[in-house]
């Protein structure tokens, strides 16, 4: 018998913690492979200027970038994005939660790299979306989203997780 | 540069408590230092120094809304008060690991400081805590750095915590929670030290006796606010919702209770030894569990922090380690502990062997209950949960048998067998009084539940029992242990409340125009909705309905309220909640409707003070007990 309880009380915590590393490790794995095949959050929302976004305006090769007038990183990455537009990379604009006034003014300011920017105030294509905060860059290939980057946009981390991707894309199509 | 100040601190903290452990482990049989104890307490009291100075100046980061660092970046905000300027540091998983941690050193050093200077298991102790601490230290610094800075630039406004977080039951909800998870480090780290030491002569149990009273206080304290705030700001009309993360509480509760009543056993009369050690090894280890399954995001709860799989693997192989080491030393010596003495059948031991099978049970059922729906989805891929229902079930029966034995044993004496004659007159005068009150609760209520009325009869055979026997001990003033009976008392007070409270309690949903009045029932025999003002506050906007009530013929205003939290946009709800002794009327106030009327949930809820009540009589219990202990 007690043989039998020292085999035990050890056994016992072996056991769970098998388990419990399992479940973790196998987790991490269906986190990955869902994120490569996540379609975009359905959404009904504005533009800065008040007009609906039609559903269609994502198809293609986009890039979603989630910016705000608060944010001072987004600011950072502002010129870059610039770079990228003029070389006819199609950015879409996420303003999050932040007021359309100070937006639009941010805009005019320092320059508008975006075709259009998705007016979301509470966060609520943000959270389906699984945006932690300002700056994010989500890439969306006819609305499925297939890579995203948190925090500055930069060469390095276009050249390395985005390039690729629509490179791929471009020839498969 | 205070934050790196403060950084550098607590990196110096865990040079300073490596040192000690490479120390202390090169040299433990050495001869050659005669100080290494004297030495190694000094470098680890400094450590743990640097811990609280560290934690000071993050906190000093907080309050002057240093919105470079990230943390307090995303989780304050300049315009909150300075209270939920500070409190806002443990909102979140990396400050409140940091608030752990600082009471680990806090708990550490009270303790090891306490000891006698040359206690035989002191060096020992100390290479445990100063393992278990800096094993947390670099999880925090490793996983999860508060002292990150946004570089190049910092924010300007910080994200403001959670609205539902700024409420003063919460800010001290997780403190007294932390400090009783904590505190049993103390038994973990000295029962660890004292099985590795070998010498069994050594009476360990008065050196944590009190400390771990304490911790038990605290843990006490810390899952009653909890509930408390649930009740009360959440909006949901409950007070406990056997979520993972209550239960994940509520285990180690469960095995400080137990582990407090063998150590009584243990230290009065040498039985049940083992038990108390594995349930003094449990505790911590049940508490380090608690920190993996809300810090790792592997089970989604109202409580659990982000999602990390690498803190997750970190904090399991970590937890795994400790316990494993104390559970396997535990194992190695099991069978150099045989008690020499058997519990005799009758006494105050054998029921309290009982009752720690009992609680063992109960404890494995929460443990099943929370990773059943784990080993499934394993297993099969499906989504199953666990909810209430199972929860109640199971423990009907086991409070039932539970309360019997609390009941036998309010005249059991130590080491000796009671007589049968007394066993029938403790016995037979409560049980007729809790089956009378149960028959007229029932033929005056109307409502049949075989689960609450067990519940019931628990309660008051427990409460019948210790309250007859106190009163009698005072009228033939005769010895009373007063802790003992108001904790007890507290208990059954809590199984009586909680299984009256599910069967009386219901819900109204209204939709009501402003100036429309209904009659809900015959108790609440109007409601009228008079009006609804928009209001300002500092950092929110307020939608206040003014809603008065005739009920029991009394007329009640109550003012439910939605909140508007500028910085989040989030909207979070403030019950109106009357209370008086019987029951609490609970009105939440919901959405418009479209056709311009609101939506209300008028909750009557039973005995809900009766609970926080008997949660306070138990801390008092506990109270006494350590405050006799001190004079005597």
């Amino acid at each position: 018998m007690n043989q039998f309880l020292r085999f035990l009380i050890v056994l016992l915590p072996i056991l769970i913690l098998v388990f419990f590393a399992r479940v973790l490790l196998v987790d991490e794995d269906i986190k990955f492979s869902n994120f490569k095949s996540k379609s975009f959050p359905e959404f009904q929302l504005n533009d800065l200027n008040g007009n609906p976004i039609q559903a269609k305006s994502l198809n293609g090769i986009k890039l979603i970038n989630v910016w705000a007038s608060w944010c001072i990183t987004c600011l950072v990455e502002h010129p870059f994005l610039t770079e990228l537009s003029d070389k006819n990379i199609q950015i879409i604009g996420l303003n999050y939660k932040d007021s359309d006034t100070k937006a639009i003014a941010w805009l005019r300011k320092h320059g508008n790299p975006y075709l259009f920017s998705i007016y979301d105030p509470r966060g609520d294509l943000a959270f389906d979306l699984g945006v932690t905060g300002a700056p994010e860059s989500y890439l969306i290939i006819d609305n499925k989203v297939l890579a995203y980057i948190q925090g500055e946009m930069n060469q390095t981390k276009w050249d390395n997780i985005f390039l690729p991707l629509i490179k791929k894309a471009r020839q498969g199509s | 540069m205070i934050g790196e100040i403060s950084h550098f601190l607590s990196l110096s903290a865990v040079v300073l408590l490596s040192l000690v452990l490479i120390f202390n482990f090169f040299f433990f049989f050495s001869k050659a230092y005669p100080n290494q104890v004297t030495l190694s307490l000094r470098l680890f009291n400094q450590a743990c120094w640097l811990v609280f100075i560290s934690f000071g100046m993050y906190v000093y980061l907080a309050i002057s809304d240093d919105f470079s660092i990230a943390y307090i970046a995303s989780h304050s905000n300049s315009q909150l008060p300075v209270f939920y300027k500070i409190t806002s540091i443990w909102s979140a998983h990396e400050g409140s690991m940091f608030l752990w941690i600082l009471f680990l050193a806090v708990w550490s050093f009270l303790f090891i400081n306490s000891l006698e200077k040359d206690h035989p298991l002191k060096k020992l102790t100390l290479m445990m805590l100063c393992s278990i601490i800096l094993g947390f230290l670099l999880f925090l610094l490793l996983t999860s750095n508060p002292f990150e800075r946004i570089l190049p630039f910092g924010a300007l406004e910080g994200a403001d915590i959670n609205p539902v977080l700024q409420d003063p039951a919460l800010a001290i909800h997780p403190p007294m929670l932390y400090l009783g998870y904590v505190g049993f480090v103390i038994a973990f780290s000295f029962i660890t030290a004292y099985l590795f030491n070998g010498n069994f002569e050594l009476q360990w149990e008065r050196d944590i006796k009190n400390w771990s009273f304490v911790a038990w206080i605290f843990l006490t304290i810390g899952i009653t606010l909890g509930s408390w705030w649930a009740y009360y700001e959440l909006g949901w009309g409950g007070y406990w919702f056997w979520d993972p993360v209550e239960n994940v509480a509520l285990m180690p509760w469960l095995a400080a209770t137990a582990f407090m009543h063998s150590m009584f056993a243990s230290s009065k009369s040498n039985v049940l030894k083992t038990w108390t050690m594995f349930l003094g090894i449990l505790i911590f280890a049940l508490s380090l569990f608690g920190a993996f399954i809300v810090r790792s995001g592997i089970i989604d709860s109202v409580h659990s922090f982000a999602n990390d799989p690498e803190r997750g693997l970190y904090l399991l192989s970590f937890s795994g380690l400790i316990t494993l080491l104390a559970m396997g030393i535990l194992a190695y010596r099991l069978p150099s502990l045989h008690s020499s003495k058997l519990v005799v059948t009758g006494s105050k031991e054998s029921f309290i062997s009982m009752n720690n099978i009992l609680m063992i049970t109960s404890i494995f059922s929460i443990f099943l209950g929370i990773t059943y729906p784990l080993i499934i989805e394993s297993i099969t891929g499906e989504k199953v949960s666990i909810g209430p229902p199972y929860y109640n079930t199971i423990f009907s029966p086991l409070i039932l048998i539970a309360s019997i034995f609390i009941m036998i044993s309010v005249d059991a004496l130590w080491q000796r067998s009671m007589p049968l004659r007394i066993l029938s007159i403790v016995t037979v005068l409560p049980t007729i009084l809790s089956l009378f009150f149960v028959y007229i609760i029932w033929y005056t209520t109307n409502i049949f539940s075989i689960l609450a009325y067990i519940g019931i009869f628990s309660g008051l055979i427990i409460l019948f029992s210790y309250s007859l026997r106190t009163i009698n001990n005072i009228f033939n003033k005769r010895f009373i242990n007063k802790g003992s009976a108001i904790a007890h008392i507290g208990l059954g007070l809590l199984f009586f409340a909680v299984s009256m409270n599910s069967i009386l309690s219901y819900e109204k949903n209204l939709n009501l125009a402003p100036g429309q009045s209904v009659t809900v029932n015959e108790s609440v025999t109007e409601f009228f909705f008079k009006d609804i003002k928009v209001l300002k506050a500092s950092n929110h906007d307020v939608i206040s309905a003014e809603v008065f009530l005739l009920q029991d013929k009394k007329s009640l205003f109550l003012n439910p309220q939605k909140r508007k939290y500028a910085t989040r946009g989030q909207i979070t709800s403030e019950s109106a909640i009357h209370a008086s002794v019987l029951k609490d009327t609970y009105l939440t106030i919901g959405d418009q409707l479209e056709n311009g009327s609101w939506t209300f949930s008028l909750k009557i809820n039973y005995f809900i003070k009766w609970i926080w009540f008997s949660a306070a009589l138990m801390v008092l219990g506990m109270l006494l007990t350590i405050f006799k202990k001190k004079m005597s």
